[in-house]
């Protein structure tokens, strides 16, 4: 943990700051099987939360049944990309969780420096442990195999960058 | 081989018919010194690549040649061959990207054709590639309107990406590669020649971006200087691409200023050759035999782009 907070001082984009946050908030409550979030286990309240989160701050552009924009594969005449599908139609699912919440937090941006896009960063608004409430429950959204595949991309980034 | 087992494009049967009639009835020839002049060489090419050790060039025509040395044969191929990809294992398989649209294939190197168009989204195919890691997955860049896959060698397509957006507009794709360099997003990366200079995109089609070294995050995150490139001239047309199946980082590109390679996945580039490239391919098990057309004629090289000779001239 100490390591952890070291590296991310040292880190003029504030993303990873969060992921140390987020670990102290598992107190006692019975976790979800087989769903975890940047490293940690989940539980059904956050799940539950990270609901409520996305129908008032994602649904707008995601879709309330996370059917992302219509025609989503076709760019917008301003040039930039419709928001995408969140459930398994989509690409989510093929992005490390780290990635996930740096898009989330920061914009697309975040993960392609100087990429414009209309995804705004949600860093001002929610708190770290809003925005991996809101992950959380995305992902609990995915069948197995999207959950699985998104394990894997999750784990190499771990062992990578 | 049997003229009545060419399965091609029936506009071609007619329009072939003046070339090809003395030749179709009994199959692959070597062609006579004088068509050979006509064969490659003559007018630029659009399309190279190999399949194995043979060489497959396109131009007016599309010619064969078994290896180094060998002689040219004429295919029966639908005309207007704009592209042509293949895989290494899975030799004779040839696909072709057409510029009255659509997509032939051929699963014979390229002795019989059969349309692979259903689903396809109409108008000039520039661009084909076969990805890396799996010979069914074919992908082709429809001109006007985006990047489409085929998972099952070209029978069903599905639209997979609007077209990449260079300088304020969105750009037409002249090339595709399948590079096989971790995306970091469960997937590989497929280049993209534009009208405008070179982009990639995640085989899981997450967003078009540019060819950034690996550690170009991580150092804006530490505030570090960015790590140091040397990319392709700005703005001009890539025509082809060539991704060495091994090692996966070895590139090549035909632009109108010459052959450029990479040995870094697109992060540095040096031009190898000078002068106006329309076509470039790879062989499969060395990265660094190269065939190049350039100003008309066609090039090869044996050290990866060092030194050239003349393979077969106007
Ligand atoms: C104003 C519209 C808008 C809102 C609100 C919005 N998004 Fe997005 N989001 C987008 C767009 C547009 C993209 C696609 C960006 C691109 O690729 O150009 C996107 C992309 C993403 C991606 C990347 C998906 C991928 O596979 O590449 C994630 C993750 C994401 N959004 C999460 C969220 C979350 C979580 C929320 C709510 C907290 C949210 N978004 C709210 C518009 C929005």
């Amino acid at each position: 943990m100490k390591q952890k907070t070291a590296i991310a001082a040292g880190a003029s984009l504030a993303a990873l700051v969060g992921l140390a946050a987020i670990a102290q908030q598992q107190d006692g409550a019975e976790s979800v099987e087989g769903l975890t979030v940047l490293g940690k286990a989940v539980t059904a309240e956050e799940i539950a939360t990270g609901r409520d989160i996305y129908a008032e701050t994602c649904a707008s552009c995601h879709g309330a049944k996370l059917e992302g924009q219509p025609d989503w594969k076709r760019r917008l005449d301003n040039g930039r990309m419709p928001a995408p599908p969140h459930d398994e139609t989509g690409h989510t699912w093929h992005h490390a969780d780290k990635d996930l919440f740096r898009i989330t937090k920061l914009g697309v941006g975040g993960v392609v420096p100087g990429y414009e896009s209309d995804m705004p960063g949600f860093g001002g608004t929610l708190s770290d442990a809003e925005i991996a409430a809101v992950l959380v429950y995305i992902k609990s959204t995915w069948p197995e195999r999207q959950r699985t595949f998104q394990a894997q991309v999750t784990a190499n980034s771990e062992g990578g960058s | 081989m049997m003229g009545s087992e060419m399965r091609i494009h029936s506009t071609d049967i007619s329009r072939r018919g003046m070339l090809g009639a003395g030749l179709a009835g009994v199959g692959l020839l070597v062609l006579p010194r004088r068509l050979r002049a006509a064969g490659p060489g003559e007018a630029p090419m659009t399309a190279l690549t190999f399949d194995g050790d043979a060489l497959l060039a396109a131009g007016p025509g599309l010619y064969r040649r078994e290896d180094a040395g060998g002689n040219w044969t004429a295919s029966p191929a639908p005309s207007g061959i704009l592209a042509l990809a293949t895989h290494p294992e899975r030799p004779g398989r040839i696909v072709a990207g057409l510029a009255e649209g659509g997509v032939a294939l051929s699963e014979d190197g390229g002795r019989s054709w059969e349309a692979r168009n259903v689903a396809l989204a109409e108008g000039e195919v520039a661009a084909v590639s076969v990805a890396a890691g799996n010979s069914d997955m074919i992908y082709a860049a429809v001109r006007g309107d985006g990047l489409w896959k085929s998972e099952d060698a070209g029978r069903t397509w599905a639209f997979a990406m609007d077209r990449p957006w260079l300088d304020e507009a969105e750009r037409d794709v002249l090339a595709l590669a399948s590079v096989d360099l971790a995306s970091g997003m469960g997937g590989i990366w497929i280049y993209a020649g534009t009208e405008t200079g070179l982009t990639r995109v995640p085989d899981c089609f997450c967003r078009w971006q540019d060819v950034q070294p690996g550690n170009a995050m991580d150092a804006l995150a530490a505030g570090d200087a960015p790590p140091s490139t040397a990319p392709l001239p700005p703005g001009e047309p890539v025509q082809a691409l060539a991704s060495a199946p091994a090692p996966p980082g070895t590139l090549y590109a035909a632009l109108p200023s010459g052959i450029w390679a990479s040995g870094d996945g697109g992060v540095i580039w040096a031009r190898m050759l000078s002068g106006a490239a329309s076509a470039v391919a790879v062989h499969p098990d060395d990265e660094m035999r190269v065939v190049a057309a350039v100003d008309g004629a066609l090039q090869q090289s044996r050290d990866g782009g060092v030194t050239w000779s003349v393979l077969a001239a106007a």
